[in-house]
């Protein structure tokens, strides 16, 4: 199965990664070294300055760093999970940037499968839950009132499939009694 | 009916309450508990519970904290019985330890992503009948 979500999600934030560190501990001298380092400077403070534009994606990204290092030892949850997946995290990362403006940000938890689980809880009768593994298939299912249901979407790693966002509108749009972690 | 070793009767009654202790931060909020927090284990297909009552809470944390095997232990969250059953899973006694359960009866398709889609509805309704968690 083709790894879309793996591919730009993992992979970017890996090369995100490496020019940090580039630009931070580079030491090279050479003309060549440093222009590499400037272009590799204007990326990051690029990424930063966009980073800063968008404080609620951001939050829950550095969220759900903290989680994937808390639960990437096996049996984090003392029943035998596995650890989460590296790849799964980096596709949560680019599927939540990835969400439209407007859109309230998810909460974030683990899964002993070690996929990331995306929810938008609004009561204990109103929510949207995800699950991004290390496919470019997420895993959805929901609970409105009586209405409940699952299904599967694909997803390019670019623009969240409709019916999610149709999923997570439906709930988060109405009702007053909203439940969100702090 | 047999007894168990802990006293408890081998038939999980359907107004039992079944504790699930809470040992990720990310598991629960202050005011829900999160679908996660109930999804089964991949290796033995089942989600551990134990049949506690919310009093005495010393008796409750004795028995969480044995659980957590030295990670922290945040609180619990209760579903009774009845309520795993009305969802289409079912409950049965497997101690040792003592009071010890699982939710069995997740649906397991070859699909992984219809898999943990699958799951995640039965997993919402037990979060749903859960409500507020009780922390330590």
């Amino acid at each position: 199965m083709p790894e879309i979500v793996s591919t730009l999600g993992f992979g970017f934030l890996a090369g995100y990664a490496a020019l940090n560190t580039l630009v931070r501990t580079s030491s090279a001298v050479s003309c060549e070294a440093q222009s590499v380092r400037d272009v590799a400077r204007t990326v990051v403070s690029y990424g930063e300055s966009s980073e800063s534009l968008f404080g609620d994606k951001n939050t829950v990204l550095s969220q759900l760093w903290a989680m994937f290092d808390e639960c990437s030892e096996p049996d984090w949850d003392a029943c035998g999970a596995e650890p989460l997946s590296g790849v799964a995290a980096g596709a949560a990362a680019v599927f939540i940037r990835a969400l439209p403006s407007g859109v309230p940000m998810p909460e974030l938890a683990p899964e002993p499968n070690g996929s990331i689980s995306l929810d938008w809880i609004q009561s204990r009768h109103r929510m949207f839950s995800l699950s991004i593994a290390s496919t470019n298939r997420l895993a959805y299912a929901w609970m409105d009132g009586t209405d409940k249901g699952h299904a599967v979407a694909r997803f390019d790693g670019t623009k969240i499939p409709t019916r999610i966002l149709e999923g997570i509108q439906s709930i988060t749009d109405h009702g007053d009694t909203r439940v969100r972690a702090a | 009916m047999e007894t168990l070793e802990s006293g408890l009767p081998d038939h999980v009654a359907d107004d039992e309450d079944l504790a699930r202790f809470l040992i990720q931060s990310n598991q629960f909020s202050i005011q829900a508990v999160k679908p996660a927090a109930f999804m089964p284990n991949p290796k033995d297909r089942e989600t551990s519970v134990s049949r506690q009552h919310r009093e005495p809470s010393d008796a409750l944390w004795a028995i969480g904290l044995k659980a957590a095997g030295g990670r922290t232990l945040y609180g619990a969250t209760f579903v009774k019985a009845q309520e795993v059953r009305n969802a289409g899973l079912e409950v049965t006694a497997a101690e040792p330890p003592p009071c010890h359960a699982v939710i069995t009866g997740w649906p397991w398709p070859e699909d992984l992503d219809m898999q943990r889609a699958q799951q995640k509805e039965f997993a919402i309704e037990l979060a749903s009948a859960a409500g507020k968690p009780i922390l330590r």
